[in-house]
């Protein structure tokens, strides 16, 4: 008996931008960030050979300036620190040197570390400890948005690992696709944040299915009516602009936007969702960050099951070919739903990957094809049935919890 | 129930002036080809190579993501208009016979009117 996948009826994916795991939660006790400061894995050397430690001194912006490098091979240096033998494993120890190459300041290069106190995140972190914390949800590729980005629409990113994505044609279709093409038809919906910031995900799937596509607006309109997809997948405002009614700052929280709109923005996807009693006790949320944005996190990717796409040592630039075998750095990760009990830290490895991959197999059953990578990874929700195993179930409780927080 | 308070960002917060990010930068090449593929009386009058600040990149991403739904709308609208009806040869032909005809009639008709006078 699984009352809460009963009752679940959509799922909604909130992808935020470019922020690392330690840095938004990694001062919440009990749940894998950085809870012993003192501890080497904190520390990074800089390029005096200095050890620095991590701080709880991060700032909502100017603190990041210029953007910390993220494309393929800072992020090879940012994990293996500069080592490039074969057998090479992940230390974590190059975060200060990558950054210190964009502006040769040793000063400024250290704030790398930097993370902030919990009181500073009261949105991030209330839902870290309310619902569901998934301590070990990784990028799907130690590189930039679009790619990682991909992952979560796809399962894949085709075999790149940069930001110029063109799939079109490809061997494997998009989550919206596979729904909305099922019998009995499956609804979905790609909610970006308006026209003047539109989607990430422009080269396919705007170009050629325009229809799967709504407004911020929308979607809470789609909230308060009681018309919410099956599955909905929600981009934030990419950029300030001016609109008719104002101004609309970005809340991505990609630096060096400030990361109070996003938790503003958070926390206005979670309000609208429990506005609605039929929607909340239906539905269950993830947020998500697409990467680390080049941002220190001290826990080492793991391997995985490889793609069946290599990227060329020339596509990479690092001198050695990728066949996407390990993932990329941790970023932060909540589910959140009424059935699941106030605390929950789950330690199993996801990836971008795992949102097609929960989604296809908790709407349509048995799919295919789909790439090895969403094949191999885990699933958030187990598909509803006679056997759910109890032990992975997160929607586990009988009852529906009523001391949920609100935000305003 | 508890109810947390979420502070807001300052108003200095807000600016259109921001350089554009590498992020950004690639959307706008990514809409660019996007536009290129559109007929031309969608095309904006913007130039991307031009852009430099968010709001300026705002305002291409605005313009081309309407102008991509705007296409589909325009070309779902003309698919839903029922085609005109073609008429087939037999149809053709009797419609020949019966502009001869007509023709036919008038004349006699004007040959008679000039008689009377």
């Amino acid at each position: 008996m699984a009352p809460g996948l009963d009752a679940l009826k959509h799922i909604v994916v909130l992808m935020m931008e470019n922020r690392s795991f330690d840095h938004m939660l990694g001062d919440v006790p009990g749940i894998g960030g950085i809870d012993d400061p003192a501890a080497a894995a904190y520390f990074n050397p800089d390029t005096t050979g200095a050890q620095v430690k991590a701080q709880a001194l991060a700032e909502f912006q100017s603190q990041l300036q210029p953007d910390p490098d993220h494309h393929f091979p800072a992020v090879d240096l940012q994990i293996f620190g500069g080592n490039t033998a074969a057998d090479r494993q992940p230390s974590m120890q190059g975060f200060v040197k990558s950054y210190y190459n964009q502006q040769r300041n040793v000063g400024h290069s250290q704030k790398i570390l930097y993370y902030f106190p919990k009181e500073k995140l009261p949105v991030l972190t209330t839902l870290a400890t309310e619902f569901a914390v998934l301590n070990r949800w990784f990028a799907s590729i130690p590189g930039p948005t679009i790619c990682n980005r991909a992952f979560a629409h796809y399962g894949t990113s085709f075999g790149r690992v940069d930001m110029n994505l063109l799939y079109i044609n490809e061997p494997f279709k998009s989550i919206y696709d596979r729904l909305v093409g099922a019998t009995p038809k499956h609804t979905s919906k790609l909610y970006y944040y308006d026209t003047a910031s539109s989607t990430m995900e422009i080269t396919n799937l705007l170009q050629h299915q325009p229809e799967v596509f709504g407004t911020f607006d929308q979607f809470l309109k789609d909230c308060e009516t009681g018309n919410l997809p099956d599955y909905s997948f929600v981009e934030p405002n990419y950029n300030d602009h001016q609109t008719d009614v104002g101004e609309e700052a970005a809340n991505d929280q990609h630096p060096d936007h400030h990361v109070q709109a996003g938790e503003m923005f958070i926390a206005s996807v979670y309000n609208a969702i429990k506005g609605n009693d039929d929607l909340w006790k239906s539905t269950a949320l993830l947020i998500v960050y697409d990467e680390h944005g080049g941002i220190f996190d001290h826990v080492k990717p793991p391997a995985c099951v490889p793609d069946q796409f290599t990227a060329s040592a020339n596509a990479t630039g690092t001198g050695m070919a990728f066949a996407f075998d390990r993932l990329g750095v941790r970023v932060p990760a909540i589910l959140v739903s009424p059935w699941i009990p106030k605390g929950k830290v789950v330690d199993r490895v996801f990836d971008h990957a795992s949102i097609p991959g929960t989604v296809t197999k908790f709407f349509l059953g048995d799919y295919s094809p789909r790439s090895p990578r969403e094949i191999n990874a885990d699933v958030f929700i187990e598909p509803n049935g006679p056997a759910v195993d109890a032990t992975r179930n997160l929607l586990s409780l009988d009852v529906m919890r009523t001391d949920c927080p609100d935000f305003e | 129930m508890t109810v947390i308070k979420v502070p807001r960002p300052p108003k200095s917060a807000y600016d259109p002036t921001r350089p554009i990010s590498a992020l950004l930068k690639m959307q706008v090449e990514h809409l660019y080809e996007a536009e290129a593929r559109l007929p031309s009386r969608y095309w904006t009058e913007i130039y991307p190579n031009a852009i430099k600040t968010e709001g300026e990149a705002a305002e291409y991403i605005r313009a081309v993501t309407e102008a991509i739904h705007n296409a589909h709308a325009d070309a779902a609208q003309r698919r839903a208009k029922p085609a005109k009806k073609r008429k087939g040869v037999t149809e053709i032909a009797a419609v020949a016979d019966e502009r001869a005809e007509r023709k036919r009639k008038n004349r006699s008709r004007a040959s008679a009117k000039k008689k009377k006078r």
